[in-house]
């Protein structure tokens, strides 16, 4: 008796669950369909998909994108929109993971209609929504994917950042003939994409350079015990720290370095830039970190000068490099747009692969003919009483 | 997007058939894991171990080898298989959250071997894997799995399998040989775990060791628990439900997690043995034809 | 080196043996994996921080502060959670309700303090002293004296007391102790808020130790936690103990001697080893199961 009331129950719960479920499905659809009701009562605003984390662990990077995205697309229809038409953002949080994103590009480009998607901050998620993009022919603008094999993926595909495979030859010459390092330790972070890719590039340059690699080490990326690696680095006599992962772990390796009376200078890629970096580390990070990349808020350009002006004013904090490289986006997506006088992916990306010395807010950008940005100068950034500080400008030599 | 997917995106939002797909995988998946931990009651935490052996054997199978599509997804799976044949060894010994303990860190293992391993692209990640999965493909698999788990738990086998869950001393006594058992339900649990793990790959270009985390362990788990133990409707139901409420909760944006989380509280007070706790297809029609007769009567 | 990697194995080791405590505990009296028990870990680091960075408390009174909140939010979950769940239902499904906690907490952390991590202000001066070649570190001595205090006062209050006595009837058998008029659910709460203080002062340490605390930082200590706990035997205090102190050294070991990139597969591995020579784990009972 028990037993079949308690069945019941459940039977009354699951068919309860599913029609609850059903009807979010169907509501849902609706709700689509209603805005897509909307769209056209608004004759049809541009629009453009966001792609990053806004939860998650990579979120750090989703957040200040967001933000950039969102005030370019204001400013764009501050100026009166694209081609007269009024821009809008789409903007889901991916949470960092491929399935996620695989999901959120599907519902771009076929429910909200993006012409393009702006985003991902990390080389492997823009791969897979890039497989997306190209397969469904929209335009997808990564402003931050820095690995291999991006571009690659078709003639829809693009992305704005400084590639370390241009910058890393010049700045391991940099770290050699004007500092005088000869021996290189190398932590990489081994659960990181971004830092799994980027080591063996400054191996290769070390190595070609005539440098000497006195030690190689890993972390994972998100914890926060590096005591064993510091111990370790600190008999091994190396003049100064390569590290390719992100900003959290290179605060907390010079944290521990400081703890352990280790004097060394920590050298990485972009993915040291983050404020976080200085909030973290405080005065073990002081002239101890130098990071390259192509953005600089110590730059004298005119453009970076009124973005930042403008960003602290609308979210109270500085901008970082994601914020701007994301504007840049937004806003080479809209003067593609114009140039080519369409809003049809197939057309507009033709002239997006013209583009030549942008002087956007995160530095100028020039397509090469494969598609890949070039981006001058690099800037050597260090940690100065509590500011990100322009070290030195290095020029660019692509071979 | 192939041919046949193309065609039913004609009729379907690819966004809805995307889901679909996910869903398929998922109920294969969560099928495998409640053959170990839901039928025969080991509790396994690694069950994204096996999906990533086989993710990653038959993509790089299919990319380096040439293997057609079916001979990659098999390989695959019968890799896994055979990793959880070894996993099936040690519960000889091992019961309980020791057991737990085991096959949580296999999968930790196997995370880090793939994130160490070269062919793979290391954390990078392996791209360009080629999409041969589409909804047909999903769902006659699954389909196909969904009628021999019941006919297996239907059998003299399947019998025995519960009845090792309920007490498993008990079960020895009346000559079930319980070693072989649990080692079987291993071995054929993380060879539908691979197989997920293959059709994952096919599907979505691009894996990375990090898709496979403990995290994934648990949504698997969870799917089995939730529907109801050792149950082939509640472990369809339940992979349903996780499959589909974080797309609806996608409305309450940074507050899905909060929301998902206090959702499996909830679930849980409620119906403490899972929402079709122990239901079995079979039973269910039972039950409806005796409640035929008892209005009959009344 | 030898001598310092060791120290800082230890270091890692007891703040891995104070969040096992917590778990062995609980499993010990209602065998629940208490899969929350990280993200309690976690709300005492935080509201650590929170005490030291805005009310300007001292590490001392910080720690009890914290550990008091992570008590009354231990049995608060344990209240909410798990207690509508147990008696009627299997113990899997209070693991997925231990999980659906967890989930629900770290998103709750993440929502409050954003998910980036945060520095904790340096409490205490750093110094350090010279033993020979070996470099001390007051935090380290500190880590090491306040968890060697915590455990020893813990073993006397499971092993002395009138509540440890309880403690032990519960863990032994639940329903008899019911019947001897032991108020269970009292038993139970205390064990709750026990581990949860344990978790708490583990959380405020581990922060002052590596200035840096975040929403996430529960999810994986958890699981190290756990396995400290499995493979010095769950249930037995002693064990989580030693079970974390080894799992800690193993781990600085395998960066030190082995391979960095393996690091957790080797603890893993040696944990999976342990337990395949000792299935009961290190200081586990064996106990013959009746039909």
């Amino acid at each position: 008796m028990i037993r079949g009331r308690k069945s019941r129950w459940a039977m009354l719960l699951c068919l309860l669950l599913a029609v609850a479920l059903l009807a979010g499905c169907s509501s849902n659809k609706e709700a689509a369909e209603g805005n897509k009701d909307a769209d056209k009562s608004q004759e049809e605003a541009i629009k453009l998909g966001f792609l990053g984390a806004t939860t998650g662990d990579v979120a750090n990077y989703g957040i200040p994108g967001k933000k950039g995205m969102e005030m370019a697309i204001d400013d764009l229809n501050a100026q009166g929109g694209i081609l007269g038409k009024k821009v809008e953002g789409v903007y889901e949080d991916n949470k960092g993971e491929n399935s996620e994103i695989a999901l959120i590009a599907t519902k771009y480009i076929t429910r909200d209609k993006v012409v393009a998607m702006v985003g991902d901050p990390c080389t492997g998620l823009t791969k897979v929504a890039a497989d997306i993009a190209q397969k469904n022919k929209v335009v997808i603008f990564s402003a931050g994917a820095t690995g291999t094999g991006v571009v690659e993926i078709g003639d829809y595909v693009f992305r704005n950042t400084l590639l370390d495979q241009f910058a890393v030859p010049s700045v391991v010459d940099w770290m050699m003939n004007s500092k005088g390092w000869k021996n290189f330790a190398i932590i990489t972070s081994l659960n990181i994409g971004y830092s799994t890719a980027l080591t063996p590039v400054f191996q290769e340059a070390i190595k070609a350079k005539g440098g000497k690699i006195v030690i190689e080490d890993t972390i994972n990326n998100g914890e926060t015990d590096f005591t064993a690696q510091i111990t370790k680095l600190k008999n091994a006599g190396a003049d100064v720290l390569v590290f390719t992962g992100y900003y959290r772990e290179a605060a907390l390796l010079q944290n521990e370095a400081k703890k352990q009376g280790l004097d060394i200078t920590l050298l990485g890629g972009d993915g040291l830039y983050g404020h976080d970096l200085i909030k973290l580390g405080k005065d073990a990070v002081e002239e101890k970190v130098i990071y390259y990349c192509g953005f600089s808020s110590d730059q004298p350009s005119p453009e970076t000068d009124a973005f930042i002006k403008k960003y602290v004013e609308r979210f109270k904090e500085q901008p970082d490099m994601f914020s701007a490289q994301y504007y840049d986006a937004v806003m080479i997506l809209a003067k593609a747009m114009t140039d080519a006088k369409s809003t049809d992916p197939a057309v507009f990306k033709d002239e997006l692969a013209r583009l030549k010395d942008y002087p956007g807010v995160s530095g100028n950008t020039t397509f090469r003919a494969d598609r890949e940005p070039i981006k001058s100068p690099i800037c050597l950034i260090t940690v100065k009483d509590g500011e990100f500080f322009l070290l030195e400008k290095i020029p660019v030599k692509v071979q | 997007m192939n041919g046949l997917d193309a065609a039913i995106t004609q009729y379907i939002d690819p966004y809805y058939l995307r889901i679909m797909i996910l869903l398929g995988i998922n109920i294969i998946l969560a099928l495998g894991l409640n053959l170990i931990t839901g039928v025969t009651g080991q509790l396994s935490m690694g069950h994204a171990g096996f999906m990533s052996i086989g993710a990653y054997t038959s993509a790089i199978l299919s990319m380096q080898f040439g293997f057609s599509y079916l001979m990659a997804l098999l390989a695959g799976a019968a890799v896994a298989a055979f990793f959880g044949f070894l996993i099936g060894i040690p519960t000889l010994r091992l019961e309980g959250d020791y057991l737990a303990m085991v096959t949580i860190g296999f999968a930790e293992i196997i995370r880090v071997f793939f994130l160490n391993f070269e062919p793979g692209g290391k954390a990078v990640g392996l791209s360009g894997i080629p999409q041969h999965t589409n909804f047909i493909t999903v769902w006659l698999i699954a389909l196909l799995i969904i009628a021999l788990n019941t006919r297996l738990l239907k059998s003299r086998m399947g019998r025995a399998f519960y009845a090792i869950r309920e007490n498993e001393i008990a079960a020895a006594s009346t000559g079930i040989d319980t070693t072989r058992l649990k080692i079987l339900a291993f071995t054929a649990g993380s060879f539908l775990g691979g197989l997920g793990g293959g059709l994952y790959s096919h599907y979505m270009y691009y894996i990375n060791p990090q898709d496979f985390g403990f995290m994934k362990s648990i949504e698997l788990l969870n799917m089995v628990i939730l529907g109801g133990m050792g149950s082939i409707p509640g472990t369809i139901l339940g992979s349903f439900i996780l499959t589909l409420a974080p797309e609806m909760l996608r409305i309450v944006a940074e507050y899905r997690l909060l929301f998902y989380g206090a959702l499996l509280v909830i679930l849980m007070i409620f119906r403490p043995n899972g929402i079709l706790g122990d239901v079995r297809i079979y039973d269910l029609k039972k039950r409806w034809g005796r409640k035929e007769v008892k209005t009959c009567q009344s | 080196m030898f001598w310092e990697q060791l120290l800082n194995g230890l270091t890692l080791g007891s703040t891995y043996a104070l969040i096992a405590l917590g778990y062995t505990m609980v499993y010990g009296i209602v065998q629940l994996i208490n899969f929350a028990h990280g993200e309690i870990y976690m709300f005492g680091a935080f509201a650590g921080l929170i005490l030291v960075s805005f009310f300007g408390f001292n590490l001392i009174a910080a720690m009890l502060a914290a550990m008091l909140f992570c008590m009354l939010l231990g049995i608060l979950v344990e209240r909410i959670a798990y207690r509508p769940l147990r008696g009627k239902s299997s113990r899997l499904s209070a693991l997925i309700s231990a999980i659906g906690v967890s989930i629900f907490l770290s998103t709750l952390m993440a929502l409050m303090a954003g998910t980036n991590t945060h520095r904790y202000p340096e409490v205490i001066a750093h110094q350090s002293y010279h033993l020979g070649s070996l470099d001390l570190s007051l935090m380290q001595i500190l880590i090491l004296a306040v968890s060697a205090l915590l455990m020893i006062g813990l073993q006397f209050m499971v092993q002395k007391t009138r509540i440890g006595k309880a403690m032990r009837a519960c863990s032994q058998d639940l329903d008899a102790s019911y019947l001897m008029g032991i108020n269970v659910n009292r038993v139970i709460s205390f064990t709750f808020a026990v581990g949860s203080a344990l978790a708490a002062a583990g959380g405020v340490m581990v922060g002052v130790y590596y200035n840096a605390v975040w929403p996430y930082m529960g999810m994986m200590a958890g699981l190290k936690a756990f396995a400290a706990a499995v493979m010095g035997g769950i249930g037995s205090i002693p064990g989580a103990m030693i079970g974390g102190l080894s799992l800690g050294i193993m781990e600085i070991m395998g960066v030190a001697y082995l391979s960095s990139s393996y690091k957790d597969a080797i603890a893993f591995g040696m944990l999976i080893l342990v337990l395949l020579i000792r299935p009961q784990g290190l200081m586990g009972q064996k106990i013959s199961k009746k039909v």
